[in-house]
């Protein structure tokens, strides 16, 4: 089988695998990450999203094999190395942007990719980056408020 | 004195951060399939590819010689070792008097398939990958035999028979009212009213999809499953399963990832998990893929009903009339039938005093998944008919639809009132919560705002629901156990459950009112029935159910403690007082610790366990106005305002009934607008069977909720004066959009085609009513 070495949450890591193994096993299983979560099996809920390079994918939607040399962020690597929360879950807490908490691991991992890219989202930047993320409790309402909420204290922050 | 009104902060009545949030956000949650004891095994079952059919044989040698595969079992094992179906409850009757029938639900089908999906066969494995593969290659031999999917097709003579119960494919019937009196009011009237109407299948959709893991331990069957109802699973499993009393077996519960009703009760597939777990000896875990879900948890909604109302010229309604058909399923479920024929039937007539109902329907046995609790279970379904109805109504007299609403409106004067189905309504101020949603929505403003949209070339619609609902699942009891523990926490043990609602939170809020300890020293436990047991989490009941449970056992564990601490401070009982975590004797600076005088007991430890039971249901109402506009290009709707104002009794933590209201409605714009599952009429093929197909609403849905609460009219029926809040949202979400498009297409003359059409108002079936001549 194939050996497959990345760089997880900062850490090297690397774990012997069968070739078809998705990303979101490796991640739940070999790696025992399971704030990672499957909500479907066609791609379309987004609860598996994490972080490939700085790059918000859907790790159902890749391979292990896919992310050999990379670096993979998870929904556990984010908050800081004292265990504060990353702003953007303090700002999911403070605007109540999840109920059941099934998909926030995800759409804070969506949430983090857009900011990578654009700290200084609209709303409707918003709602377009997290277009494949599915919350069925909270109505996105409060998930893109938190998401603003977070990108504000992120600049706030790098200040 | 600053330190008791910081913790107060965190009482009642506060918009307290959630206990449950920073586990859910560092993606540290125990949902089932986050667990895995070794030695896990993992199964995967082999479905009905077919809606119909006759099982002659399931081959499973093939399967057995996969790589990893540790057992394969199939239906007729199953049913030669004595596993029973999911007993149905004889709740209902057919029209012949004889109790409701459906299908046998069984865990694995035997000698017939009577739905796309329904299991025939369970590997298990040594890894998911292995048990899918050899799912493969299970070979299953069966003769198809013709399918029904259509209720009216299933009623006519000649149709399949589903089940041979039921050779008429009528599960049960049930007429409510005096049909005689509605039909000499309706001879009488000045106006009548009629509308066809779909309250079409719906997927519940939680995120999370089913999981379950069993194993054996100290010779009992151990089930860690994501439910609503751990009790209940736990008396199916016993009640399925050779040999096994409900003594020995434990069901245990964490993070629940959405339940909307989708997960009450007991499943087959559970009980297929168990079995397998106790006669391999070893762990077994199945993980639902989003396609089982959709072919196998069970389904909301189904119902076509034609609907009539009567009034007299001033727009009173004189009677009300219905005739439903609800879809069941094959292997129809007690909840599911229950939901159509009696649930849905108790608000019919919501906050209205119409007097006279006649309401006749018929659950239909076809070749399709089985139906059960869906957010609003029974009362989206009745609410969007007489919602439907009352803007038909006042269309048709050409009266404001709040006018015809406000004359046909029960007064606070009648409370209590008995409605024709015999529901008592204990307080409720109907015509006083839709003015304050009225002048939420600036109800008086909307010809500018039409104006304003026409000219930006957009249709725009108004619609409005003003409704009531039932909670509390008629499970009016629950017991709470409250342990003052040394090493620091009040621990509160509820059968109640949590998915996503915030009910540990609101729990830990009931209890820092009582105990004035902050809120980080009170830990809920729930989902454990070595623990705790009771109905569980459904039909908005947990917090006036639960919360008064809370309160009172919280109020006697103080009560226990001034006994206890009387000991310790060698003082009289009556002098002891309590206060904010600690125990004093009046007038002397003698006193010890709520923690404190735990640690002193046998244990480190005391507890009390006591129960609240509500003396009725509750009534949460509302009023809720949505504002659509429409693109005549494209037939696309856009929710552009949506205005509430709800009436839930107390509110315990304001931004989570907030939550529950603004996510109940998304999820009723989404009956409304987008989703639907639908089953090919000839082969009985479920069409929209993944989230590429059923249209779930995605972020870009709507944001601007105008969301407002009145808490004056507290329930009298419960200790905390709260009214179940899970629901209140997606009932009255779906009436009002939909009454929104009807106002917007009627305006633009197009109002003949608008009552032609049925939910889900996609852009094409919008677009193709503006097609249709004005």
């Amino acid at each position: 089988m194939p050996v497959v070495t990345l760089t997880l949450n900062g850490r090297p890591t690397s774990a012997d695998l069968p070739e078809p193994t998705l990303l979101v096993e490796l991640l739940r299983s070999a790696a025992g990450l399971t704030g990672t979560h499957v909500g479907c099996d066609t791609s379309q809920c987004g609860a598996c999203t994490v972080l490939l390079d700085g790059r918000a994918v859907k790790s159902c939607t890749v391979l292990a094999l896919q992310a050999d040399g990379r670096a993979v962020t998870t929904v556990e690597g984010l908050a800081g190395a004292d265990g504060s929360l990353h702003p953007l879950q303090e700002a999911f807490i403070a605007c109540h942007g999840l109920q059941c908490g099934f998909c926030t691991p995800g759409m804070i991992m969506s949430a983090a990719g857009l900011l990578a890219d654009n700290p200084r989202p609209t709303e409707a930047e918003v709602v377009d980056a997290l277009e494949g993320n599915l919350c069925r409790c909270t109505g996105y309402v409060n998930i893109v408020k938190a998401v603003l909420q977070g990108a504000e204290a992120l600049r706030e922050g790098a200040r | 004195m600053s330190a008791p009104l910081d913790v107060m902060r965190f009482g009642s009545g506060q918009s307290v951060r959630r206990i449950e949030d920073p586990a859910l956000v560092r993606g540290a949650g125990r949902f089932t399939d986050d667990v895995n004891p070794p030695g896990q095994l993992f199964a995967a079952f082999v479905r009905s590819t077919v809606a119909h059919g006759r099982l002659k044989g399931v081959d499973t040698a093939a399967a057995r010689a996969m790589p990893g595969v540790k057992a394969v079992f199939t239906g007729a094992e199953l049913a030669a070792a004595g596993v029973k179906p999911i007993a149905l409850a004889p709740a209902m009757k057919r029209p012949d008097g004889s109790p409701m029938t459906a299908a046998p639900r069984r865990a694995l089908a035997h000698e017939r398939v009577r739905c796309v999906g329904d299991a025939v066969a369970l590997v298990v494995a040594a890894s998911r990958a292995e048990a899918k593969a050899a799912a493969d290659a299970v070979v299953v031999d069966l003769e198809e035999l013709p399918a029904v999917v259509d209720v009216v097709r299933a009623l006519e003579p000649g149709a399949p028979v589903v089940w041979e119960a039921a050779p008429d494919n009528v599960c049960a019937e049930a007429r409510h009212g005096d049909p005689a009196a509605v039909q000499a009011a309706f001879e009488r009237a000045a106006h009548r009213v009629r509308l066809h109407l779909v309250n079409q299948r719906l997927a519940p959709s939680p995120m999370e999809p089913r999981s379950v893991l069993a194993w054996m331990e100290s010779g009992r069957l151990h089930m860690r499953l994501s439910s609503q109802m751990p009790t209940a699973v736990r008396g199916g499993l016993a009640d399925c399963i050779p040999g096994l009393t409900v003594e020995q077996v434990r069901v245990q519960v964490g993070d629940v990832g959405g339940g909307f009703g989708m997960k009450t009760g007991i499943y087959p597939e559970d009980v297929a998990i168990g079995y397998a777990a106790r006669a391999l000896g070893a762990p077994v875990k199945w993980q639902a893929e989003r396609l089982e879900d959709f072919l196998s948890a069970v389904h909301g909604r189904d119902v076509v009903t034609d609907a009539e109302l009567a009034l007299d010229a001033q727009g009173r309604v004189l009677a009300l009339r219905t005739c439903s058909l609800a879809a069941v399923g094959a292997s129809a479920t007690t909840t599911g039938v229950l939901i159509q024929m009696l649930i849905g039937p108790w608000v019919t007539t919501g906050v209205y005093d119409i007097p006279l109902i006649d309401l006749h329907l018929t659950a239909v046995l076809t070749n399709v998944n089985a139906t059960g609790a869906y957010r609003g279970a029974g009362r989206p379904e009745a609410v969007y008919i007489t919602e439907r109805l009352m803007d038909a109504a006042a269309r048709q007299i050409g009266l404001d639809p709040a006018e015809l609403r406000r004359r046909n409106m029960i007064r606070p004067a009648q409370m209590p009132y008995q409605n024709p189905m015999g529901q008592v309504y204990d307080v409720g101020a109907f015509e006083k919560i839709m003015d304050q949603g009225l002048a939420l929505a600036d109800w008086g403003g909307f010809e500018a705002r039409r104006a304003a949209s026409k000219a930006r070339g957009r249709l725009r619609g108004r619609g409005l629901a003003t409704f009531l609902e039932w909670t509390g699942g008629n499970a009016l009891v629950e017991q709470v156990k409250v342990d003052v523990t040394a090493d620091g926490f009040v621990e509160l043990t509820s059968a109640t459950m949590p998915m996503g609602q915030g009910i540990a939170t609101s729990y830990a809020q009931l209890a820092v009112d009582v105990f004035g300890v902050p809120i980080e020293r009170i830990r809920v436990l729930q989902g454990d029935t070595d623990r705790a047991n009771g109905f569980g989490s459904a039909g908005s009941r947990s917090l006036f159910t639960g919360g008064a449970a809370v309160h009172v056992a919280a109020e006697k564990s103080v009560a226990r403690g001034k006994e206890l601490a009387a000991d310790a401070l060698e003082a009289p009982a009556a002098d002891i007082e309590y206060r904010t975590g600690r125990f004093t004797v009046a007038g002397t600076d003698l006193g010890i610790g709520l923690f404190e005088l735990a640690g002193r007991q046998p244990g480190g430890r005391f507890a009390v366990e006591d129960s609240a039971t509500a003396g009725a249901p509750s009534w949460p109402n509302g009023c809720h106005v949505c504002e659509v506009e429409i693109d005549p290009a494209t037939g696309v709707v856009e929710v552009v305002a949506y205005a509430s104002v709800n009436d839930i009794g107390r509110i315990v933590n304001p931004v989570i009934v907030q939550g529950q209201i603004e996510g109940g409605a998304v999820q009723g714009i989404g009956q409304a607008l987008c989703e639907e599952l639908r089953y090919d009429a000839d082969s009985g093929q479920l069409l929209s069977a993944s989230f590429m197909d059923y249209a779930l609403p995605h972020a870009d849905v709507f944001r601007g909720f105008k969301t407002a609460f009145d808490t004056s009219i507290p329930c009298t029926t419960n200790l905390l004066g709260a009214k179940g809040v899970g629901e209140l949202g997606t009932i009255g979400a779906t009436p009002a959009v939909v009454n929104a498009v009807v106002d917007a297409l009627s305006a633009a003359g197009h109002g003949a085609a608008a009552l032609q059409l049925q939910m889900p108002l996609t852009a094409e079936r919008v677009w193709r009513a503006l097609q249709a001549p004005a």
